[in-house]
């Protein structure tokens, strides 16, 4: 039987992955509870906060899609 | 249409390798496009000025009074938050094969064409998303 290796630090991401989505799904569904949408509304209200994510959003797209070996 | 243009420039984003130049250029287009399109369509239409924005999460005292709900799931957002920074950066630094960073696994999810398109595609539209996103009307 083939059983897929997964390390401990993979085993962690699963975890986190898992909670993002868990919470994120649920915080969605529940009026009064910031979602995930919530989370990215509030970097947009400001201009500083608007470039700020746009800084992160850029520097992490040239990662993934130019740097990442 | 927008989604549309945005799909197709994903996929033929994801044929493209990370060392090409054409990929680099066309990155840096995008995020050229994204800085250019939130000067241009936010002058005066942000909700709060950067000042009093700043100052919000010091409000969070008053706030967790006023709204516990939202101020606990803040809380939730922000420890989910600081736990993937965190365990990344260890990962990161520690630089040992059990320990893949964020950025490995994502390696690994763009080595093929589908999978980096998608994710370009989901990166344009959360970049579409922050530049154009929640504006005040004119």
């Amino acid at each position: 039987m083939a059983t897929a290796a997964v390390s401990p630090g993979g085993v962690v991401w699963i975890v986190l992955g898992a909670a993002l989505v868990g919470w994120g799904t649920f915080s969605a569904m529940r009026p009064g509870l910031p979602g995930p949408i919530a989370l990215i509304r509030w970097f947009t209200q400001s201009w500083l906060g608007r470039v700020l994510a746009l800084c992160a959003w850029g520097g992490a797209g040239w990662h993934v899609f130019c740097q990442r070996p | 249409m927008a989604l549309v243009a945005a799909a197709a420039t994903a996929w033929w984003e994801g044929g493209l390798g990370r060392d090409q130049a054409s990929a680099h250029d066309s990155v840096l287009a995008v995020i050229g496009l994204g800085f250019l399109a939130t000067a241009l369509a936010g002058v005066g239409r942000q909700a709060v000025p950067s000042s009093q924005w700043v100052k919000g999460p010091f409000a969070l005292r008053r706030h967790l009074a006023d709204a516990r709900a939202s101020a606990l799931g803040a809380a939730i957002w922000t420890v989910l938050v600081l736990a993937v920074i965190g365990w990344d950066l260890n990962s990161f630094v520690h630089q040992e094969h059990d320990l893949p960073t964020l950025s490995s696994i994502l390696g690994h999810l763009t080595a093929s064409q589908p999978g980096r398109a998608v994710v370009f595609f989901g990166w344009l539209l959360l970049g579409g998303a922050i530049a154009l996103g929640w504006r005040r009307p004119r």
